[in-house]
């Protein structure tokens, strides 16, 4: 698992989109999955580079897209994955955090309409510092995680 | 919220050693009676609700059966096995697909009924089936499958209630024998080649 997230991260850094904070903050290929015709919520995906000198936490997110957007992990115990809401997701300065499928991500819940691969959604990042940054996110149609490998 | 039974009912279901049970292990000289829950997943037939009518797992014989246990407002765990699996079948030769289904089963019948569930599987592949149940139905299935979930409802999230369920995919050969599981997030090739394995087609 430490391995696919870590090829994973390898794999959003060579990607194109990248968006800077004014305190450091760079966001890398984020992205919000397609989901099927009914459902009700859907997850965000980024990597976090924080290129500050100071660690930095995101602590919540904003979208016009769904009603509620939280901040999730998953842990698996026992067999048993556990999706938990966070209060913060921890920035530590010089290095990236990657949100991905099986672990954290941005969780939009309610969602007001049906994501369509190709659209855009709003996302705001809200830094523990007040900094709000304001990101486009592409809607992706589901993939198997290691489909970046070929 | 009665449901929240079902919690405490399905939790008994719950075993680290879920992957591990199904291996023959060396037999145990312990004189205690075993713990239910190292007791393995021994398969079985089992009849729940798709928005077709009842499907009984015995209806398919000759077929290959996948059986995932999960539910839709999963965001993120559910649907990440769900496209591994539809690309696996998408990969399949017509002959082996023709033999091949997938059964997706809500654990969450309070908000997956068969119609919401008959459209969230369309989404993947035309050889899934949504099928729910009653919560003791669905205890019961889980038990025998060696599937755990239950019900979380003190998250501070808004999402209501999460449900936490064990995530592999049970393998069911064309007689009907559960004959092995994968793994959460396992590749599509993986599920091929036991899907493959299950119709005695090809490596």
């Amino acid at each position: 698992m430490h391995a696919i997230r870590t090829l994973f991260a390898g794999v959003l850094l060579s990607g194109a989109s990248l968006t800077l904070s004014a305190a450091g903050l760079e966001v890398g290929d984020p992205y919000v999955r397609a989901v099927p015709p009914g459902q009700s919520n859907s997850a965000a995906f980024m990597s976090l580079r924080n290129i500050s000198t100071e660690d930095q936490a995101l602590i919540g997110a904003e979208s016009p897209a769904a009603e509620t957007v939280e901040l999730h992990t998953h842990v698996e115990e026992n067999g048993l994955m556990r999706m938990r809401r966070i209060g913060r997701i921890v920035l530590p300065a010089g290095e990236t955090t990657t949100l991905a499928p099986g672990g954290l991500h941005v969780m939009l819940i309610g969602l007001k309409s049906e994501l369509t691969p190709g659209q855009n959604v709003e996302l705001t990042l809200i830094q523990d510092d007040g900094e709000r940054m304001v990101i486009q996110a592409p809607v992706r149609r589901l993939e198997p995680m290691h489909h970046a490998a070929h | 919220m009665k449901r929240s039974s079902i919690a405490i009912l399905l939790a008994a279901a719950v075993s680290a050693g879920i992957l591990s049970c199904l291996e023959p292990g060396p037999a145990s000289e312990s004189s205690q009676a075993p713990l239910e829950l190292a007791t393995p997943p021994t398969g079985g037939d089992f009849t729940l609700d798709s928005a077709a009518g009842p499907v009984r797992l015995s209806d398919l014989r000759g077929q290959a059966v996948l059986i995932y246990f999960g539910y839709t407002a999963c965001p993120d765990i559910c649907p990440t096995n769900l496209v591994s699996i539809a690309k696996a079948l998408r990969s399949l030769h017509p002959a082996e697909l023709d033999r091949t289904r997938v059964l997706f089963v809500s654990v969450d019948p309070e908000r997956d009924d068969p119609e919401h569930l008959a459209r969230y599987v369309a989404y993947f592949h035309p050889n899934v089936l949504g099928l729910t149940g009653t919560p003791e139905q669905l205890a019961q299935v889980a038990k025998r499958y060696g599937a755990a979930y239950q019900r979380v409802e003190d998250t501070g999230s808004a999402m209501g209630y999460l449900i936490d369920h064990s995530a592999f995919t049970a393998v069911v050969d064309p007689n009907g024998r559960l004959v092995q599981t994968l793994g959460h997030a396992s590749p599509p090739e993986t599920i091929r080649a036991a899907i493959r394995t299950a119709l005695g087609t090809e490596p």
